[in-house]
């Protein structure tokens, strides 16, 4: 009976290690990929603000500078117009240049506008990473829930758990959504009337 | 009268970008921040063109569509899509809808102008 005993204390006491060991690395794994994920998910927050900042403070510039270069287009244009027409040829050409720069400044304001346009394709796409990123760590917590790793050994355990972390990424391959942002560079998009 | 557009997109630089430019061409621009707040300003204005955006929270660009379609007031109105989306299942889905153009983003300001101007003068 002592033997008996002994042996059963012996397996009771293995079985309260595994069952530590699991409960211990289902602790780990779940802070671990709690953390791991949290970090992925406030660095895409942190780049959202950036560029949601820099688009801000560019579109304030932009303003700024085409208000600017309006005004300055219109003092131009009431010099023309105050100079007599006896006026000598080079001030005629001066004002003639000065048109000519009003009008390439208002060309590549033009340009602007169209690569100002970055910070709504880079939000969507950081935006897309970030549910990505979410998706796969819900996943990985309710593999673990599940207890999908009820071998007997650590090895088992473990192969278990690598087992769990593929189910996980294959599920979340299979229901995340299409990439909305697919430019590779900011080249004007094209147009089709129906 | 000028004639008046509605810009509806859920970033604001988006929409400050559309703005700027319709402005500057002489347009009335009325923004939306979706598409429940598009639907809502279109049915308390007289709209001559919808400039409207797919992927928005609360109503998404097609939806939108779909209800104004619906309304007398502007089953023939020009709507033109302007989106980062350009695959032919989402455009095939845009012109069932009743969509007018589809304008891939980034948009050009010219380009953007000469749609329009097409399309209501």
């Amino acid at each position: 009976m002592t033997e008996l005993q002994s042996v059963s204390d012996k397996l009771d006491n293995k079985s309260e290690d595994k069952l530590a060991l699991k409960d211990n690395d289902k602790v780990i794994c779940n802070n671990a990929a709690d953390e791991y994920f949290m970090g992925i998910k406030e660095d895409l927050n942190q780049a959202e603000r950036l560029v949601s900042d820099a688009v801000n403070n560019l579109v304030i510039n932009f303003r700024y500078i085409s208000k600017l270069t309006e005004s300055h287009h219109e003092m131009v244009l009431a010099i023309e117009r105050m100079t007599a027409p006896e006026a000598s040829s080079s001030i005629n050409e001066l004002l003639e240049k000065q048109m000519v720069i009003a009008n390439q400044i208002e060309q590549e304001l033009e340009m602007v506008i169209t690569s100002l346009q970055f910070g709504d394709l880079v939000a969507q796409l950081l935006a897309h990473t970030t549910r990505q990123v979410e998706m796969l760590n819900v996943e990985l917590q309710r593999i673990d829930r599940q207890g999908a790793w009820q071998g007997e050994t650590e090895r088992k355990a473990l192969d278990s758990i690598h087992s769990g972390i593929s189910k996980a990424v294959e599920v979340v391959k299979n229901k995340s959504k299409k990439k909305p942002v697919v430019q590779q560079g900011m080249q004007m998009g094209d147009v089709e009337l129906f | 009268m000028a004639k008046t557009i509605l810009a509806v997109d859920d970033s604001a630089s988006i929409r400050q970008m559309v703005t700027f430019t319709l402005k500057g061409a002489g347009y009335e621009v009325i923004e939306a921040v979706d598409g429940q707040d598009a639907f809502d300003k279109a049915s308390h204005h007289q709209i001559n063109l919808i400039l409207t955006d797919i992927n928005m929270p609360r109503m998404d660009g097609l939806k939108l569509l779909e209800l104004l379609r619906k309304l007398a007031q502007y089953k023939n109105t020009p709507i033109l899509i302007l989106t980062t989306e350009s695959g032919d299942e989402i455009k095939a889905k845009g012109r069932a809808a009743g969509a007018t153009g589809w304008l891939v983003k980034p948009f050009d300001p010219k380009r953007l102008l000469e749609v329009i101007g097409k399309v209501i003068g």
